[in-house]
């Protein structure tokens, strides 16, 4: 019973950056209903980034702001090049070129950086806390993952509440027309929602990338885990990410640790067949009918 | 509309006709030609084979999947397991030989796919692509939770192939490579020769087995099959068998590539016979509106159901050349990166066209081969060298999406139709 | 007020049909009847729920109560795709051809329900799929000739104007030789002289086939209708002969109303 709480613990942090990376795929859902699966690559790309920040400075924080800030330059740049020229008609289209984003941004970062797995240093301390008399499977880093998280949480939603870009998205993702009719520049509202998804996903990729290690495929399996959340959660629904989020994180733990962690992937994808199985458009998403 | 004879059965005559004489041509080719070149044919048959379903699947149907990677693990594996452990054909009693693994393989993928297209048939463009994203990291995972009977992330080795055309369950004597211990005992490193990356048990997933870089590696598989001991007692191969000894006339790339043409023949018969007759019509109209297609008489869900059943046949019956020509099946062969390779090819060489797949797949195989010579040339280290054949696909798909969403195949049909002025035929 | 025409031998039927979608009341309590070898009009305002009632009929729409009855018999599952087996056909709105196949193509897809061999006949291209395709091809040519598209067999469809591409729907509706056809808004974009042949044309329909029309213009559906129902917010509110609709206060009404509020 202990271990099975253990590894429910350990895995909220994992739940955490799970739930960033779904949320990166939200946010651009949202804005230009696209699923960005470049965004992992873009993640990838900017934590080499931050390690290389890291490795010249020492410095973790500065490290996780040049992320931030080259995750919504490359943003902007994939949606620039890519997206927005894409033809609304070919829905195929969009859907292969992010894919075609990845593979570039993979080799990229193999050219820059090399193909090899790369240690990435631990910023702070990474062994169990000791409280009440023993050790728990969560760490001071867990709790910065899991504080970072929340915190990011936070400042999405008080940007979509409480600022006018945040009701300028909302509105253009709502009715990008009547968005449009009511003075919003659509255009730019979108662009801003790739950056942000941009910020997301490299905080997600530089949280992680100390309990695993980075090489540029990395990430692909935490792309498998963030679609199944944000998929189970409708793709629409910050919440539902969130939520689903750190509950696939759970999940994953619970695999791994009673069994191997060989059976993530597996398991995600049974998660992943079943919801779409039961509710083909998310659990808290609202299909639209085609008009006949 | 382009067929010219119209008698009942003219189309199985023409389609059966054209398909014996590139048979023939390109076996007159692989029997000129040296080992390795037999060994590229062998790579371009096989991927020809997986894309003609993804020209079906992705081109006609209008479902984009990265999920044939592992629809090919299943033909792989099934292959692998069958030709391993069976003596016998179960329930037929008769001798079991390669052709019947080769039916199996077969069997299974129209199996998964059926059911695979099943989920498939209710969902659309993105939610689709991410469950085939899902099956293509989650399909090979399964080697992992059975150890015993798929060899785990070490994967299995198989002796293959069979001398003489025979193509009969002899062991044949391998060569074992002494040199084998100093390798790491993760096989799937060695059967697959992997770019630049040290794979890490952590890494659930690696894109450095993206199969076209296997090419860039050009040892022929026999050779390259360095056998660890290790994973040979977990797959329970006997290797120690002293079977006959290989004929010094028989080159087994040869052979192999002569299996994979073979089979790339037989599924383009099938491919050509669908696509250029009323399923293909059905496909495409399902694609461009389901709503006015039901309204025509025609199911979406069946059709769609059936594209993904048609696609995965193929990619099964290419998994198992895969296996033969790799003599190996392992989680790191079929990962997501072979996957995102049918993709590349498909797309680039034209998404809806038969022609296409065979387009796309000299592209893949040749593209790291000419890499290899301009870095030999300039002088490039290995990690641009071998980056970039990905960078560049990866850059082409998105030009190709953007500015020639018909591929190579699609951009000469058009520009024929500007010059002889005449209409596209549809895409 | 409920309209019940006395109705001695209606070849399609809906029995009380109620749709609520996302908790809007789209139709209330709707019965109507088209008599055998009759052109009947179904009109009504905007919104009113007229293409809902064919959606209904075609299985694209389960209404939350009521049922579809077809020469007396009721319907139980309504798949769309197999509303051509029963000999029903439909159009769409607009055009609803596939861009990416020829005129011909798009009218030989309309016999879709004539075609029996499956997909490993035709995986294997055996003699007899030539032979069904040849005769669904020779039937769809005919019924292009006699709507006077077959010049446009082999083009795609935007290439061709959209009167052009109207018929050759038309066709495709067809080609599947129903017993009836629902025709949805077919006057829809068309000018003052396609209007006559088209009005020609339903006329020439009947009695063979029953033709039920959604459609805005007027002209057309006095024309060419024997019975009109009409339709406001969900309800049947009159139904009877050209003449009496026209008269009828109620429809003056719903029509006034709405262009009141326009």
């Amino acid at each position: 019973m202990t271990s099975f709480i253990d590894y429910l613990i350990g895995g909220v942090s994992n739940g955490a950056v799970i739930a960033l990376m779904a949320i990166a795929l939200v946010l651009i859902w949202r804005a230009t209903r696209v699923v960005n699966f470049a965004q992992v690559g873009q993640a990838m790309f900017t934590t080499f980034v931050a390690l290389t920040v890291q490795t010249l400075t020492g410095s973790w924080a500065l490290a996780l702001v040049v992320a931030m800030v080259a995750g919504a330059i490359l943003g902007v740049i994939v949606q620039f090049l890519v997206l927005r020229p894409m033809r609304r008609a070919d829905t195929s289209g969009a859907i292969i070129a992010t894919f075609g984003v990845l593979i570039a941004l993979q080799a990229a970062v193999g050219m820059i950086w090399g193909g090899d797995a790369q240690a990435y240093p631990q910023p702070f301390d990474n062994a169990g806390v000791v409280a009440f008399g023993r050790i728990w499977p969560i760490s001071v880093y867990d709790f910065v993952v899991i504080g970072v998280t929340i915190l990011l949480v936070i400042a999405l939603s008080l940007l979509f509440t409480r600022t006018s870009i945040g009701l300028a998205m909302r509105a253009s993702a709502f009715n990008p027309e009547v968005a449009r009719l009511s003075g919003v520049r659509v255009s730019r509202v979108l662009t801003f929602g790739w950056a942000l998804a941009g910020v997301v996903g490299a905080v997600a990729g530089v949280l992680v990338a100390p309990s695993s290690t980075v090489s540029p495929t990395t990430f692909d399996i935490l792309l498998v885990f963030a679609f199944t959340a944000a998929v189970i959660g409708g793709l629409d629904s910050l919440v539902g990410a969130v939520a689903l989020g750190v509950f696939a994180g759970l999940v994953i733990s619970l695999v791994s640790g009673l069994s191997n962690s060989g059976n993530a992937p597996v398991v995600a994808l049974v998660l992943l067949a079943l919801s779409l199985i039961t509710k083909p458009d998310g659990v808290f998403g609202h299909h639209k009918a085609r008009a006949v | 509309m382009t067929s010219l004879l119209r008698f009942p059965g003219a189309r199985l005559v023409s389609h059966a006709a054209f398909v014996i004489i590139i048979w023939f041509l390109v076996m007159r080719l692989n029997d000129s030609v040296d080992p390795l070149a037999n060994y590229y044919i062998a790579l371009v048959a096989m991927y020809a084979t997986a894309m003609f379903g993804m020209v079906i699947l992705v081109g006609l149907s209008g479902q984009v999947s990265l999920g044939n990677g592992a629809l090919m693990a299943v033909g792989g594996y099934v292959f692998a397991v069958t030709s391993l452990h069976w003596q016998t054909v179960p329930i037929l009693g008769v001798p079991w030989n390669g052709w019947w693994s080769m039916v199996f393989a077969a069997v299974g993928g129209i199996v998964v796919g059926l059911l695979i297209g099943g989920i498939a048939a209710r969902l659309r463009g993105p939610y689709l692509a991410g469950l085939t994203l899902g099956l293509a990291v989650g399909v090979p995972a399964i080697a992992n939770r059975f150890p015993e009977l798929l060899g785990g992330e070490s994967g299995l080795m198989l002796t293959v192939p069979y001398p003489e055309g025979g193509y009969a369950p002899v062991e044949e004597e391998v060569f074992v490579d002494s040199s084998a211990d100093t390798l790491s005992g993760d096989a799937s490193t060695m059967a697959v020769p992997s770019a630049d990356a040290a794979v890490s048990p952590d890494d659930m997933l690696t894109m450095d087995n993206f199969p076209t870089t296997d090419a860039s590696a050009a040892v022929p598989s026999v050779d390259a099959s360095v056998i660890d001991p290790g994973a040979t007692d977990m797959s329970g191969v006997d290797l120690s068998g002293t079977g006959d000894l290989i004929d010094a006339s028989f080159i087994i790339e040869r052979w192999q590539a002569g299996l994979a043409i073979t089979v790339a023949c037989i599924a383009a018969f099938i491919a050509l016979n669908l696509v250029r007759g009323r399923q293909g019509r059905v496909w495409r109209a399902v694609r461009d509106d389901s709503v006015a297609a039901a309204v025509a008489g025609i199911s979406p869900a069946k059709a769609k159901v059936s594209a993904f059943a048609v696609s995965s046949l193929f990619a099964a019956l290419a998994g198992a050349v895969f296996a033969q020509i790799l003599s190996y099946v392992g989680p790191g062969a079929f990962g997501l990166g072979l996957s995102l390779s049918l993709l590349v090819g498909v797309v680039l060489g034209g998404r809806s066209s038969l022609l296409g797949a065979v387009i796309g797949g000299l592209l893949l195989v040749w593209l790291p081969e000419f890499v290899l010579s301009l870095s030999e040339k300039g002088g490039w280290g290995d990690q641009i060298t071998n980056n970039a054949p990905n960078l560049i696909y990866g850059l082409l798909v998105v030009l190709v999406v953007l500015l020639a969403p018909g591929g190579i195949v699609g951009s000469v049909q058009m520009l024929i139709a500007k010059v002889t002025r005449r209409a596209p035929k549809g895409v | 007020m409920r309209y019940v025409l006395p109705l001695t031998d209606p070849v399609l039927s809906t029995r009380s049909i109620c749709v609520t979608l996302s908790g809007l009341r789209i139709l209330d309590d709707v019965s109507i009847g088209i008599p055998k070898g009759t052109v009947t009009g179904l009109i009504g305002p905007n919104g009113a729920g007229k293409t809902t009632v064919f959606n209904v009929i075609s299985g694209f729409v389960k209404p939350d109560s009521g049922e579809i009855r077809v020469d007396g018999r009721k319907l139980k599952h309504i798949h769309p795709h197999r509303l051509t087996e029963l000999g029903i056909a439909r159009t769409l709105q607009g055009v609803g051809l596939f861009p990416s196949l020829t005129a011909l193509e798009n009218v030989m897809l309309g016999g879709s329900s004539r075609v029996k061999s499956g997909i490993i006949a035709q995986a294997l291209a055996m003699p007899w799929t030539d032979t069904e395709q040849a005769d669904l091809r020779e039937r769809a040519l005919a019924i292009m000739t006699e709507l006077g598209v077959e010049s446009d067999a082999s083009r795609l469809p935007g290439e061709l104007p959209y009167p052009i591409q109207k018929r050759v729907a038309l066709a495709r509706a067809l080609v599947s030789d129903p017993k009836i056809l629902l025709l949805d808004e077919p006057a829809g974009g068309i000018s003052a002289g396609d209007m006559a042949d088209l009005a020609r044309l339903i006329m020439s329909w009947v009695p063979k086939r029953t033709v039920l029309l959604v459609e805005h213009h007027m002209e057309l559906v006095m024309k060419v209708c024997d019975l009109i129902w009409v339709l406001d917010a969900g309800k049947v509110i009159a139904a009877g002969t050209p003449e009496v609709v026209r008269q009828d206060p109620a429809v003056l009404a719903a029509y006034l109303g709405q262009e009141g509020a326009a």
